[in-house]
């Protein structure tokens, strides 16, 4: 589906709109987004921070990337839903969890990261590349 | 038989002291909100196995069998906490497996309501799938 993209929580207090394209969509294992994520991995799709449109209370919690970036997760306040995050390193980039999209979006994800931290039952989709931590190389 | 964990910011901390009755990746849309995209994996323990410690926020819903479920969210940093039925199961507790620490013996038992998993998902063929809930494993407890 193109651009825009419709969305929200689970439990409906937070809703979203996104009015241009995503740069790209991911799978993430990092242990990190296991814990955030329910124990499998994290689905995120790469807009521009300036077209996204929440309504809606979200709560943020920071913290560091093994870059030494700071980092910022925002979650619906009211059911916990993870909506998006982003890194200090790139302001004008979010990443947008694909769970918060409403289907269908058709985006999917096209590389799978981290996979040196994922549980030995993990399975991986064969068709897309893997890195074992990130993909080298500048974030856009 | 002992699992420990926490949250991804170490404000709600757990304690489990029995082995789980069964463990799941469920690819529920409901699950797939809260999970980030992707199914979530949930441990079922006992609950009076179950110590937590810290600050825990809650949610729910009623199912589409008419069940009322609780979720509980740490509310410092979102992480899925747990699910459970208070009402028609109240002996167990669905602990989210990312707050498990690792490395440990838990993995996926089955995947349930592939019905709902987005086209692009994968499933691990050594075990078994179910398009929507599995079948029940024992009577309910009421």
């Amino acid at each position: 589906m193109p651009a825009p993209y419709t969305g929200g929580c689970a439990g409906g207090a937070v809703t979203l709109h996104i009015a241009a394209e995503a740069f790209g969509a991911s799978q993430c294992w990092c242990r990190n987004c296991q814990r955030i994520c329910g124990g499998g991995p994290a689905h995120v799709a790469i807009f521009k921070a300036g077209d996204l449109a929440i309504s809606g209370a979200l709560r943020t919690a920071t913290g560091t990337a093994d870059s030494g970036n700071a980092t910022h997760l925002n979650f619906c306040a009211a059911c916990g839903t993870q909506i998006h995050g982003g890194s200090a390193a790139v302001p004008e980039l979010l990443a947008v969890r694909l769970g918060a999209l409403d289907e269908p979006h058709g985006l999917s994800p096209k590389m799978i990261l981290w996979t040196s931290e994922a549980p030995p039952w993990a399975v991986f989709d064969p068709a897309l590349p893997q890195f074992a931590t990130q993909p080298s190389g500048p974030a856009e | 038989m002992t699992y420990t964990g926490q949250c991804a910011c170490g404000a709600v901390h757990f304690t489990i002291t029995a082995a789980p009755i069964a463990v799941r990746q469920c690819w529920c849309r409901r699950c797939q909100k809260m999970a980030g995209g992707g199914p979530a994996h949930n441990a079922m323990f006992p609950t009076e196995a179950l110590t937590i410690t810290g600050p825990v926020a809650h949610t729910g819903y009623t199912a589409d069998s008419g069940t009322a479920i609780h979720w509980d969210f740490c509310p410092t940093c979102g992480t899925p906490l747990l699910a459970y039925a208070p009402v028609a199961r109240p002996h167990l507790r669905a602990v989210r497996l990312g707050v498990l620490d690792q490395p440990n013996d838990l993995a996926p038992q089955m995947v349930i309501w592939t019905g709902e998993a987005p086209a692009w998902a994968v499933f691990d063929p050594a075990i078994p799938q179910y398009p929507a809930a599995p079948p029940a494993p024992a009577p309910k407890a009421n």
